[in-house]
């Protein structure tokens, strides 16, 4: 886990920062106008850029991913204490890619993501990843709203899952598909910028059953704290402590998992 | 006020803040404005956050935001009630629909929550430019080799937004149809838009890279700023008067003012 601190070392990882922010920015913000619950959520084609960016650009992508949703939000005129859960929710939509491709055995295809080798297993292993994903972003976003009483955990979270995944997944394929090439061409694949010691390791016996907690943890504190929400009242204070106990988990897993991107690219 | 940005370019007080005083001033709302369930508690930070927005030109800003904050309002009228309990005397009986005092109090509560952070925002980036956002960042603390990355893509982004259009344009006279189809259909049809979009993005990170190190770029030596400025007299008043008023707000909450 320490490349995500270490990666601002490099100057290329820190360009990739910027530009996966402006990127995501530049996508999200002109189809804001483009809205599915006025108010809630729009119809949003940036949301398949932290997934592929993470799968590629490792934690550059979960960094640029958090700025450029907070861009969007400046920008966009919806930055205020809910943006800190817009950073830290894209931080982990980012940052779910590259921990879980080639880590869900023996789910995974263990080949490189570009949907030319195994391509029906791989949009397997790639639905599984946008989907737990896209659930963690949503709980941590739903969860810091309704904490500051925005708006309820029962309608965001299921909201943010729905339109992040359905773009994520209808998108990513094709995109990988004609990108990925392209860009390890260019040298610009996270194996191949960070320093192999910063690479963390997945060779712990841990790391299979970390890899699915971080599939199967946010997906049930979705279900588990939309059932508390709708509980009204009291539920509420428990969809904070639900939270609160979530993201520890979530990043006790996300800290034991490896990656394996640079395993499979021969990168060590 | 260009159509990337939302900073307007003036001469008021707020304007001439440090971005560290603006800030304390926008988290002092923001407090207020989280602090009380009573409708008429929240509705103070809400006229303040409003009244200082209009008077630093912000108006053209609130303008083409209003839809939005009118659509959260209402959102936050109709979904609130089903999320607490109700209490005190029925005020809406249709039937089907019936509204106590407390839940319309409370929705009316959570609304102008939104609002005022909505508003609180807008205020922040109605008088504060990229530039200070981003020295104002590294004045807090936060790592340059973060405020350096901030920085690139808020300069970057402006960049590809334009190349997103002429992309968006040149698809479209090849007969793209972006707005046919189902939701799945339409989100298919992005392709085109958005492989040439990254790819462009992406094929200058190793120049640009380069370029940076050539000219000695190195994140973990301390930098300076051209537009850094720093607390003058009126930014320490505001920041202390901020302190206050977030004391003074948690204080009422505790004394019991503001609760439903």
């Amino acid at each position: 886990m320490r490349e995500i601190f270490t990666m601002w070392r490099d100057t290329r990882m820190i360009m990739l920062v910027a530009v996966v922010a402006a990127v995501y920015a530049a996508v999200l913000i002109p189809f804001q106008t483009f809205q599915i619950i006025p108010g809630i959520t729009s119809i949003r084609p940036a949301n398949v850029f932290p997934v592929i960016f993470g799968i590629m650009f490792g934690p550059a992508a979960a960094w640029g991913s958090a700025i450029g949703n907070l861009i969007g939000d400046i920008f966009g005129g919806t930055f205020g204490p809910g943006s800190v859960g817009g950073f830290v929710g894209n931080f982990t939509f980012g940052l779910i890619g590259y921990k879980l491709w080639g880590n869900l055995t023996p789910l995974s295809s263990r080949v490189e993501p570009d949907f030319r080798e195994n391509a029906g297993v791989q949009l397997v292993e790639y639905a599984v990843i946008a989907i737990a994903a896209s659930a963690a972003c949503a709980v941590i976003i739903a969860w810091v709203v309704d904490l500051l009483g925005l708006v309820p955990f029962a309608v965001l979270g299921p909201t943010i899952l729905i339109n992040n995944s359905i773009a994520a997944i209808v998108l990513g394929p094709p995109l990988l598909y004609l990108t990925y090439p392209r860009l390890k061409e260019m040298g610009l694949l996270y194996p191949d910028l960070l320093r192999s010691e910063d690479l963390s390791s997945a060779g712990s016996n841990l790391n299979p059953i970390a890899a699915w907690g971080l599939v199967v943890v946010p997906l049930v504190w979705l279900g588990v704290g939309f059932l508390l929400s709708t509980g009204a009242g009291a539920g509420l204070t428990s969809v904070t402590a639900l939270g609160a106990v979530g993201i520890l988990v979530l990043a006790a897993c996300a800290v034991i998992v490896g990656e394996r991107l640079s395993t499979i690219v021969g990168r060590v | 006020m260009s159509a990337t940005s939302l900073y307007v370019d003036r001469g008021t007080w707020i304007h001439r803040l440090d971005a560290r005083s603006t800030l304390a001033f926008v988290l002092a709302i923001f407090v207020s404005g989280y602090i009380f369930d009573d409708p008429r508690f929240a509705a103070v930070p809400l006229v303040v956050a409003f009244v200082s927005l209009i008077a630093v030109g912000g108006w053209p800003n609130f303008k083409r935001l209003s839809p939005i904050v009118a659509a959260l309002f209402v959102v936050g009228l109709v979904v609130w009630p089903l999320f607490t309990g109700p209490g005190g005397p029925t005020v809406i009986d249709l039937g089907p629909l019936v509204l106590s005092e407390r839940e319309l109090l409370f929705a009316l509560g959570r609304s102008e929550r939104i609002a005022v952070f909505i508003v609180g925002g807008l205020l922040f980036v109605t008088t504060t430019s990229n530039e200070e956002i981003v020295s104002g960042m590294r004045q807090l603390g936060i790592p340059f080799a973060f405020c350096f990355a901030v920085g690139t893509a808020l300069r970057l982004f402006p960049t590809f937004i334009d190349a997103a259009g002429t992309v968006k344009q040149a698809q479209e006279a090849r007969g793209l149809d972006l707005s046919d189809g189902n939701l799945i259909e339409r989100l298919r049809s992005f392709v085109p838009l958005l492989v040439p979009v990254f790819m462009t993005a992406f094929r200058n990170v190793n120049t640009q890279s380069m370029a940076l190190e050539a000219r000695g770029f190195d994140t973990r030596r301390d930098r300076t700023f051209y537009g850094a400025s720093s607390m003058g007299g009126i930014d320490w008043a505001v920041t202390v008067a901020s302190l206050v008023v977030i004391v003074g707000v948690v204080g009422l909450r505790l004394a019991g003012y503001g609760t439903l």
